[in-house]
């Protein structure tokens, strides 16, 4: 196995991709372990969490966790599993409790803080002098962190903080989380969907794949809104990643946006250039709603101007559990975040036009991996090889041309180096 | 018959405090201040053997320390979680400057 790991290193940079990485249980264990329990994992936005004792759960990888807000405000996470005999505490993906959590089996019940209040029976555990209930609270997730409303957890307690996690890629976050004072918030719920797909399949579809859309989408954009996804080759686009984080866009203000249909839309974000632009700069306005798409490593997608927020949790070697969320800043009208809550049901969830262009293929670039030959053969990343520039204004690892495989190839040597480091002092920074 | 018991000074419970008294005769009291008006309850939570006077304040409700059941002070009326089943409340007042309650 660490052959293939090695192999993709090297090859990733040759724009060549292994295609057991697809489809190999061993593999998958190692990300578990070396992806998902080692790097930051987007929990929750702040807004679900908008009182003491509110929570979500969700999962890092393979561990589920609790994400409460306490009653001194702290927002806390922890393994999902009781220290007694292991049951899942929480049941409910979202909810507010009071004052804590009750395991179903014995009753061993915590505090918002983590702590253990007590159990049935709980005078025979103190009649127990060895019996520590300060030692027995749930365990805590090694490492949180938000950054401008969005909360992460991490699993190792050496991994970088993630102000050094996120680095550079801050600067373009910032078009999404920070193009207004009010900062954002999550509108609706949580849309669930299950593909049978490995989950880095849509990570980099996300990261960097901008030449499928007009292919892909083509009917369903000319079903949508009469007329196909524009080509976008020649014209000014990028693609930029910063420690495997990817973002692929143009400058076209409104391309994403365009894709509901609803001038509303398009009129709302032109109306707000001039003000984002005194913000952030001409480039950053630009992209506000422009035809993009980004991933934050390992499992963090969104559309800027579908608004289009979701994470890939993966479930097996060859199945991904979807979350959606539509993210939009506070102060936005309600007419508009209807329009972005409609726009996102129609285009991307389980019943929207675009997912199921996607996820078809998505499904059977997983499953033809199955055969024994056909997963010897390796696949072509090698476009844009020679696009690298300076950029006078954009940080991070910059190409020229969105339509480009310079992301993808950057998420999976981000992937092979987390793969193939025992520690994070061996993982390079990109 | 009811009888008055006196439990403390006044003062020594703080606006936000709670505090549990043993009464002779009688199950334990609780006495919270919320926002300098007295209340007394039943100290032992309707479901299970905790202590409420242990438990948060959070506006006029207490949260049980061991299984988070809701209860309002002023009533005793159970709120959220586990049990429907009251406290009992009970009468008091400053007489003195001594906290007196009316137990039955």
């Amino acid at each position: 196995m660490s052959d293939t790991i090695t192999s993709v290193l090297s090859d990733a940079a040759e724009g060549v991709i292994d295609r057991r990485i697809f489809w190999d249980r061993e593999i998958y264990e190692l990300e578990l372990e070396r992806i998902f329990a080692r790097t930051w994992i987007f929990l929750a936005h702040e807004s679900q969490l908008p009182v003491s004792g509110s929570f979500v759960t969700t999962n890092i990888g393979s561990d589920n966790v609790i994400v409460v807000r306490g009653r001194d405000d702290v927002i806390r996470a922890f393994l999902n599993s009781c220290p007694h005999r292991g049951n899942r505490i929480c049941h409910a993906e979202t909810g507010r409790t009071r004052g804590g959590f009750v395991c179903n089996y014995h009753g061993w019940s915590f505090g918002l803080d983590g702590q253990l209040q007590g159990m049935h029976e709980t005078d025979a555990y103190k009649a127990e002098p060895s019996f520590d209930f300060g030692e027995h609270g749930l365990v805590p997730v090694a490492q949180l962190d938000t950054y401008k409303g969005l909360v992460f957890g991490c699993l190792d307690p050496d991994a970088p903080g993630l102000g050094d996690y996120l680095g550079d890629f801050c600067w373009y976050l910032d078009v999404l989380l920070d193009n207004q004072d009010c900062g954002t918030e999550f509108i609706g719920g949580c849309i669930r969907s299950v593909i049978d797909c490995n989950w880095k399949i849509p990570a980099e579809n996300f990261a960097g794949d901008a030449l499928h859309a007009g292919w892909t989408h083509d009917s369903g954009a000319r079903a949508m809104l009469d007329a196909p996804v524009p080509e976008w080759w020649g014209k000014e686009s990028y693609q930029v990643n910063v420690n495997g984080h990817c973002w692929e866009f143009n400058l076209d203000l409104v391309g994403n946006a365009s894709t509901f249909g609803d001038k509303r839309l398009n009129r709302w974000i032109r109306s707000r250039e001039a003000e984002v632009e005194a913000r952030l700069g001409r480039i950053r306005s630009r992209m506000l709603g422009a035809f993009s798409s980004v991933t934050v490593f390992p499992n963090m997608s969104f559309l800027p101007g579908q608004q289009s927020f979701r994470v890939w949790q993966p479930l097996g070697p060859n199945r991904v559990e979807l979350k959606t969320w539509v993210l939009v800043n506070r102060a936005l009208p309600d007419e508009i975040k209807e329009v972005y809550r409609k726009g996102a049901m129609m285009t991307f969830s389980p019943s929207g036009v675009f997912e199921m262009d996607d996820g078809e293929n998505w499904e059977y670039s997983t499953r033809a991996n199955e055969g024994v030959v056909t997963r010897r053969q390796k696949l072509h990343y090698g476009l844009g090889r020679d696009s690298r520039l300076d950029h006078p204004e954009l940080p991070g690892n910059v190409y020229r041309n969105q339509v480009n495989d310079a992301n993808q190839r950057a998420f999976y040597q981000r992937w092979a180096h987390l793969m193939a480091a025992e520690t994070w002092a061996e993982v390079p920074k990109s | 018959m009811s009888r008055a018991v006196s439990l403390c000074a006044a003062g020594e419970i703080p606006v936000g405090g709670a505090r549990r008294f043993v009464v002779e005769g009688h199950e334990p009291v609780a006495i919270f201040n919320l926002g300098g008006t007295l209340y007394a309850t039943a100290d032992k939570c309707s479901h299970q053997r905790a202590s409420l006077s242990e438990g948060e304040v959070d506006g006029d409700e207490v949260i049980c320390p061991l299984h988070f059941q809701v209860f309002h002070i002023p009533t005793g009326e159970a709120r959220e979680g586990i049990t429907r089943a009251p406290i009992a409340t009970y009468a008091v007042c400053v007489d003195h400057g001594q906290i007196v309650v009316e137990l039955p």
